[in-house]
């Protein structure tokens, strides 16, 4: 007895009325048991499977008689169910699963029906279904109400009343825009009289820019979007633009297919910019480990592992993880599969790039403008100047010395990870210490070294390419050392003495920037400058590779001359050292000064002389003349017109340009790779057990890749958002519903696989998922859709028949009553104070947070947080600068994710600590501090006037007279207290009375019971509820 | 099929199993929270089915497990950063003789190191070991006072894990996988077991040592399991919960009559709307209230006689470990499930003679002082105490001879109380200290040895993500029935 009433419960109430229809659809209600029962061992994963059978094969499972059609007495898979015996029976015991007597009752009347297997409707792509008929045609608003109705229909059950206005225009704000109604908005909807005064407000907050605050910070959730690297040293990242080209996406409504195209390879769509490069900042968007011992390959794969995830949740509704390790044992995915799709992503760099905002575009064009101007009247007023350019060039050309790479065969092996390039460079990775001394050594059998040389290069890893690993790209050189011993007796070491030192770059003598100074800057005398300073024995003193913004990004190199030419005898250690000293106090930040990748090499070359040439320019002077570019021989033009004394007044004009070049920001985004990677299938998911080799392609139950001849990710890109792709518009039209509704017509949003309960209104599923497509993959025509429905426009009422017959709210004859989302929770009461500043984008902000928070032992290292300053900290909880080990305590404690991994689904929990957050963080007590004078300046002259608009202000409707009464009785009392002398006035108001008096021209004693009051109100249950 | 219902803990079937005993809950939550709920709401509550309403009972009540249990609460004392066994658990002779010289070349093949070249000398112990209690276990001169309670512990030599850098180590430690997102261990414990404390968090944790947790707060993060079973962090100076004193100006008049104006607006709110999670909210407002106090009173040592003091090496306002032990008996005596007490200085690449002789100092007197006060206390019978880091450290040496590299093949640690078999050494290592030779014990079966004592079948203490049942030990995890009492 007791079992039935268990399993019964199990089964959603729906799947009963297929037994008495029809035919028993096999994909919604057979798969569903097999998967969850059988699978595990007769399902699509070898490693565990049983007895040969695979019970998702109708061959496989007829051809072995576990399933006979049309006789279900005859089948063995039913005498195994049914059987008492503990060794026979199906599933077996220790499996903890059994089938119900409904279940079997399915089972059998499927098997007499013919068994017939149907594809997993989420695989067959969506076609536009048929309108259902209704009765209560009344309240159709659009198809949506269609759907709804007729299943509600079905279920007998009475739709819905409409909200009221002011419900209705609170939860539009809510669900568009994430803010709630001024009493002025509200009061303006209200008065509206006409018939679309609704669609018009709908059509005004889908066109507002906080729109895309809303949404962009929904679909941040599925970007696993978060300001830091994650795991141990958890450093700052700078990924603002990839957040504010989402809510601009949103808000311009760009096509949801360019939306994702743009996100997985923006980089190779053609002609995309920089806007859509800046979009690839989703596949970086994963965690970054640089802890000492990480290899970087093994964290590498770990991102990859986490892309795959992202796209699988967020873009397919498909779980991949499974099969990152084995064929997946429940949907048709297998190991195979899963590294063919790895392997369309696996060709890129993890690179930062330079990124501009629009002014600094507008001013490093002019820059660039003018620099060009310039040398165009040089070319103007010079005509012979392509005969002297040649000539310089053909002298430059001679003078070049040949250099001989040294390739290290003995490099460090420590927390800093050195890899060796095919050029014989190498680059640095993985943790960055911002104190560094690195010896590299080799044997050779060389006989004399007039020079030697240190190339500085860029590489595509580095930050926005180097050729430094600081934050801005750049690396300084505090000592360059080199020695020689026989290789018979190492012992023997001689240090080699350097004079002299020429580079090709070398900026004047100044003092570190903040972000490498010591703990205590005023004692810090360390200097940067020219490349003398890494020969004078002085370790405060070193060269860098930073001549400041628009130029610091190349490579760069030095010579370096010994005292007298090295002359050696049989074969020796040659052994280098970078002492790199000049980095900042936390090596848990991003304080590094290192430089990033280097190449050694030597001369015999008697005739080294000093020389200015760039490395570039030398590049480019190595390339036959016929074969050099028109941008070469530009660069070859400016090199030559700075020799030129002549031009001194216009060189001096032009280095003047370039000391006005904008300051830019840097995004992580993906480079493509010259040579994709070739990509194997890791063994039990391990990088270092390398199975057979795999190429780009779709998995078999899916569309194929589209046959361009495009790059393997831009095909993998497109392919995610064809039009017969499956799941990717259910999955994201599913996605926006359960935003509105609390629960997706797939209530589990990230699988749409086997494993996944069947769509509730399966229909209205697919006639949205073709709504997106028809409609140029527009998610705003989804969201107008939905909020013009009657289904969204319903009451939140609820009668004891209806709690019995819906409890999930699973055919919406009610609207939700949800908690809004952690951001909605702060936003609510900074726009009720009035404190909201509204300003869209920029970098990610410091709201007021306890400093123990960013220290040892809260935090591994120690972290910033720089206080926001004057309105800043009252920006949109979704600009909040997001740690992952440390998140904002606020929003973290309301569920907000922390961006460790997709998440398409968030918790909605209710806490006590939430609790304390609302009555006692002092942000939201600044809320209420604000409010309440806000509640004076505008709530007109009585008490009960002013309850009621400070009522309104978090709730949007004015309070009844219960209520009014219990804030009266709350004010009352705290004006008592304070007449009795028992209140701290000045603490609760934050400043000396006098000082609000002189500024405000009013009491704080009148001030101090509305403080308590509208905390009060902040705290309610619906303030922070969408109902 | 009684057994069946009372083991089901995952909520998709628990919604099913206990739709009787949720009816019974709620209506004990309702009475107990004397919410006063017009007869109307109430009866509305109680005909309001399984799903959203579901979360208007309180989801930390108290639950049994499986089947009974010898455990009910857990103190893990997690030395982040990876404590070096040969320093202290693990003696190692033969390692001590051929110090200096290079360990053989097989041993090495396929192993990988964070930082060394494995091909790096071997490093003897840098302390002196000797017998202890009638156990006669070996612990190092470094730990004079948990010597004096050896006989309580069982100390296992043949730990081993799969990670050897920090993050993933201690994750893998704390929440059985190397991966951010899992649940952990606390996380799991409270889900199957609830809370027995009306006042405080049912999982507290405490940071302590040189540095944060390299995992962050990954390591009590409760993953895909609902938020409210995260562990809360408590510091033992200033505010021990974030946000727990009222605001400047708010005395406790102030904030009563506020609270019960909230209250009050909110139940007519669920008088009229009927939506049990108005209910929940209240209860957590009170709840909230009830911290303000019970907190700050649960985390006085104030009134802690001079000698459980001294017996700590505790300091009043001090932000020790010590102190944390001590708070980590008085929190689990006010019915706090699970206390995990980080204390990360153990990475001792360098510095290892010193830096061993530093942490043991914060730390022995301690755990031995939390070992004995809940015995006297007679709360050690079902009270598991968890000592040890994340993964152990090489024989070889780091840098000159004072320093050891990660190593994730074999370490040590130590279990007390709640059905541990007591004065026992389990496991053991090969003679170098490399590579387990006897009874190994992978973090999957310590982590299926901890819910067997908490009285769960690891197998089936499961929550459902992502369409596949997940648990604590993934597909792996065996008991350790030999250090079962």
């Amino acid at each position: 007895m007791k079992k039935i009433l268990l399993l019964s419960a199990i089964i959603p109430p729906f799947l009963f009325q297929s037994v008495c229809a029809a035919e028993i659809d096999f994909s919604r209600v057979i798969r569903p048991i097999l998967s969850d029962k059988c699978f595990l061992c007769h399902g699509p994963g070898a490693e565990n499977r049983e007895a040969d059978l695979r019970l998702d094969l109708r061959d496989v499972a007829v051809g072995t008689g576990a399933i006979e059609p049309g006789k279900p007495a005859a089948s063995e898979i039913l005498k195994r169910i049914l059987s008492d015996d503990p060794d026979f029976v199906m599933p077996p015991p220790s499996t903890d699963k059994t089938i119900s007597a409904d279940e079997v009752t399915l089972l059998r009347r499927w098997i007499s029906e013919g068994a017939e297997y149907s594809q997993h409707w989420a695989y067959v792509p969506p076609k536009c279904p048929d309108m259902p008929n209704v009765k209560n045609k009344n309240r159709i608003r659009n198809p949506i109400d269609q759907f709804v109705t007729a299943k509600l229909e079905t279920q007998n059950i009475e739709p819905g009343q409409s909200a009221d206005r002011v419900t209705l225009v609170r939860r539009a704000y809510l669900d568009l825009l994430g803010l709630p109604p001024s009493p002025a908005e509200v009061d303006a909807f209200v008065s509206d009289e006409r018939d679309n005064a609704f669609p018009k407000l709908v059509e005004r907050l889908l066109d507002s820019p906080h729109f895309g605050e809303r949404w962009g910070r929904w679909w941040l959730d599925a970007a696993r979007y978060a300001d830091s690297d994650g795991y141990e040293k958890d450093k700052q990242r700078s990924v603002w633009f990839y957040r504010d080209w989402v809510i601009n996406s949103m808000n311009g409504d760009m096509p949801y297919d360019d939306f994702i195209i743009h996100q997985i390879a923006g980089d190779l769509v053609p002609a995309g910019g920089q806007s859509a490069l800046v979009a690839t900042g989703f596949l970086r968007n994963s965690m970054v480990n640089e802890e000492g011992g990480a290899d970087p390959e093994q964290f590498r794969v770990e991102g990859m592992f986490d892309r795959m995830d992202a796209i699988g949740k967020a873009i397919l509704g498909i779980t991949t993880q499974c099969a990152q390790c084995h064929t997946h044992k429940y949907d048709p995915l297998s190991q195979r599969e899963y590294y063919q799709m790895f392997d369309a992503l696996n060709d890129f760099h993890e690179a930062t790039a330079t990124v501009f905002t629009p002014s600094q575009q507008t001013q490093r064009q002019a820059v660039l403008d003018g620099i060009a101007e310039i040398e165009a009247e040089i070319k103007q007023r010079t005509p012979d100047w392509q005969e002297r350019l040649a000539e310089w060039t053909r002298d430059e050309t001679t003078g070049l010395v040949d250099w001989r790479t040294l390739i290290p065969t003995d490099r460090p092996f420590e927390g800093q990870k050195f890899r060796l390039l095919d050029d014989g460079s190498i680059v640095s990775e993985s943790y960055a210490p911002t104190k560094a001394n690195n010896t590299f050594s080799l044997k050779t059998t060389a006989k004399k070294i007039t020079a030697f040389r240190l190339d500085a290069l860029m590489h595509p890893q580095l930050p926005r390419g180097g050729p430094g690993r600081s934050i801005y790209g750049t690396g300084a050189l505090s000592s360059f050392e080199a020695s020689i011993a026989p290789a018979d007796d190492p012992a023997k070491k001689q240090n080699i003495k350097f004079v002299r030192a020429w580079a090709d770059v070398n900026p004047d003598k100044s003092d570190l920037p903040a972000v490498y100074r010591d703990k205590n800057p005023v004692n810090d005398s360390r200097v940067t400058g020219p490349i003398e300073f890494a020969i004078d024995g002085d370790n405060k003193t070193a060269w860098t590779t930073d001549n400041g913004p628009g130029r610091r990004n190349q490579d760069r190199h030095a010579v370096f001359l010994p005292e007298t030419p090295i002359s050696m005898s049989g074969e020796v250690i040659l052994s280098i050292t970078l002492r790199q000293l000049h980095g900042g106090w936390n090596s848990d930040d991003n304080q590094n000064y290192l430089l990033g990748r280097y190449r050694f090499s030597v001369t015999d070359n008697d005739a080294v002389a000093e020389s200015n040439l760039s490395t570039a320019i030398e590049t480019i002077l190595r390339i036959d003349e016929s074969e050099r570019t028109a941008d070469q021989n530009s660069q070859l033009f400016s090199a030559w017109r700075n020799t030129v004394s002549d031009f001194a007044a216009a060189n001096a004009a032009i280095e003047e340009l370039w000391q006005s070049f904008p300051d830019s920001d840097s995004q992580l985004v993906v480079q493509p790779r010259s040579k994709p990677r070739t990509t194997h299938i890791f063994a039990r998911g391990d990088f270092l057990n390398l199975g057979e080799q795999v190429k780009a392609a779709a998995p078999e139950f899916l569309n194929s890749f589209p046959k361009t001849r495009e790059p393997d990710r831009l095909r993998f890109a497109r392919w995610l958002v064809a039009d017969d792709a499956p799941t990717t518009a259910r999955v994201i039209v599913n996605r926006i519903w359960q935003a509105y509704f609390g629960r997706g017509i797939v209530t589990t949003p990230e699988d749409f696989g086997f494993q996944s309960p069947a769509p509730t209104h399966p229909k209205l599923l697919d006639w949205l998922a073709v709504e997106l497509m028809e409609n140029n993959w527009s998610l705003k025509h989804i969201h107008r859709l939905i909020v013009n429905s009657a289904t969204y426009q319903q009451s939140y009422s609820m009668t004891p028949e209806l709690r019995a017959q819906d409890p999930f709210n699973t055919w919406l004859a009610r609207t939700p009553r949800i908690r809004v989302d952690a951001e909605v929770v702060r936003d609510i009461a900074l726009t009720a104070s009035g404190l909201l500043n509204e300003a869209i984008g920029g970098p990610s902000v410091y709201p007021p947070a306890p400093d123990f928070l960013f220290l040892p032992p809260a935090s591994y290292g120690p972290k910033q947080w720089r206080q926001s300053t004057g309105g800043q900290q009252y920006r949109r909880s979704l600009y909040v600068h997001g740690y992952r080990t440390v998140p904002y305590p606020t929003l973290q404690l309301f569920d907000a994710p922390k961006g460790d991994a997709a998440c398409v689904r968030r918790q909605r929990s209710n806490t006590p600590l939430q609790a304390l957050v609302m009555l006692n963080e002092p942000q939201f007590v600044e809320c209420a501090r604000a409010m309440a004078a806000r509640v004076l300046r505008q709530g007109q002259q009585t008490d009960g006037e002013r309850l009621s608009y400070a009522h309104r202000l978090c709730v949007s409707r004015s309070p009844a007279s219960g209520e009014l009464l219990i804030l009266q009785t709350l004010l009352d009392q705290q004006r008592a207290r304070i007449s009795a002398g028992e209140f701290d006035v000045d603490q609760l108001i934050g400043v000396s009375p006098d000082l609000y008096q002189q500024l405000t021209g009013r009491s704080a004693n009148e001030l101090a019971p509305w403080i308590v009051v509208c905390r009060a109100i902040l705290n309610l249950d619906e303030t922070i509820t969408k109902q | 099929m009684h057994r069946k219902v009372k083991m089901h803990i995952t909520p998709d079937s628990a919604r099913c199993a206990s739709r009787s005993a949720t009816m019974a809950k709620r209506r004990w939550f309702l009475q107990q929270c004397g919410l006063g709920v017009g007869q109307m709401a109430l009866t509305g509550l109680l005909a309001e089915s399984i799903g959203a309403a579901e979360t208007g009972v309180n989801p930390l009540a108290a639950k049994e497990p499986h089947y009974p249990a010898t455990a009910k609460n857990v103190i893990l004392l997690f030395m982040g950063g990876g404590p070096s066994q040969f320093e202290m658990l693990d003696f190692k002779p033969t390692l001590e003789k051929l110090d200096g010289t290079l360990p053989p070349a097989d041993l090495l093949a396929g192993y990988r190191a964070a930082f060394i070249n494995p091909n790096s000398k071997l490093l003897g112990p840098k302390y002196k070991f000797a017998r202890h209690g009638e156990s006669g276990a070996q612990l190092s001169e470094m730990l004079p006072h948990t010597a004096g309670v050896v006989d309580d512990l069982c100390i296992i030599r043949s730990m081993k894990t799969d990670a050897f850098n920090h993050a993933p180590a201690q994750l893998l430690m704390s929440t059985g996988s190397p991966q951010f997102g899992r649940p952990s261990m606390g996380s799991w414990v409270t889900y199957g077991l609830g809370s027995e404390s009306r006042d405080l968090p049912a999982y507290i944790v405490f940071n302590s040592g040189k540095k944060g947790p390299s995992g962050g707060n990954g390591n009590w993060n409760s993953g895909f399991l609902p938020t409210l079973h995260s562990g809360v962090e408590f510091r033992s100076s200033g505010d021990p919960v974030l946000y727990l004193s009222n605001p400047g100006g708010v005395d406790q008049t102030v904030q009563r009559q506020t609270l019960d104006a909230i209250n009050q607006l909110n139940r007519g709110r669920l008088d009229i709307v009927g939506d049990p999670e108005i209910a929940t909210r209240i209860n957590s407002y009170e709840m909230a209230f009830r911290m303000q106090s019970s907190a700050p009173e649960a985390m006085s040592l104030a009134n802690e006689p001079k000698h459980v003091l001294e017996m700590y090496g505790a300091k009043p306002g001090e932000t020790s470990f010590a102190n944390n032990c001590l708070l980590a008996r008085r929190l689990v005596q006010k019915g706090v499930r699970f206390v995990q007490l980080f204390h990360e200085s153990w990475d001792q690449h360098g510095d290892l003679k010193n830096g061993i002789a530093r942490n043991c100092k914060d730390t022995d007197q301690a755990c031995a002082a939390l070992i004995r006060d809940l015995k006297q206390q007679g709360m050690l019978k079902d009270t598991l105490v968890i000592w040890g880091g994340e993964f152990g450290r090489t024989p070889m040496v780091q840098g000159g001879s004072d320093g050891r590299d990660h190593h994730p093949n074999s370490f040590s640690m130590w279990l007390a109380g709640g059905g541990i078999k007591p004065g026992v050494t389990y496991g053991a290592t090969d003679e170098l200290g490399f590579n387990i030779a006897e009874n190994p014990v992978h973090v999957h079966d310590l982590h299926a040895t901890i819910l067997h004592l908490l009285g769960f079948n690891h197998k089936q203490l499961t929550h459902r993500f992502q369409g596949r049942d997940y648990r604590l030990t993934d597909v792996h995890g065996e008991i350790v029935r030999d250090i079962l009492a």
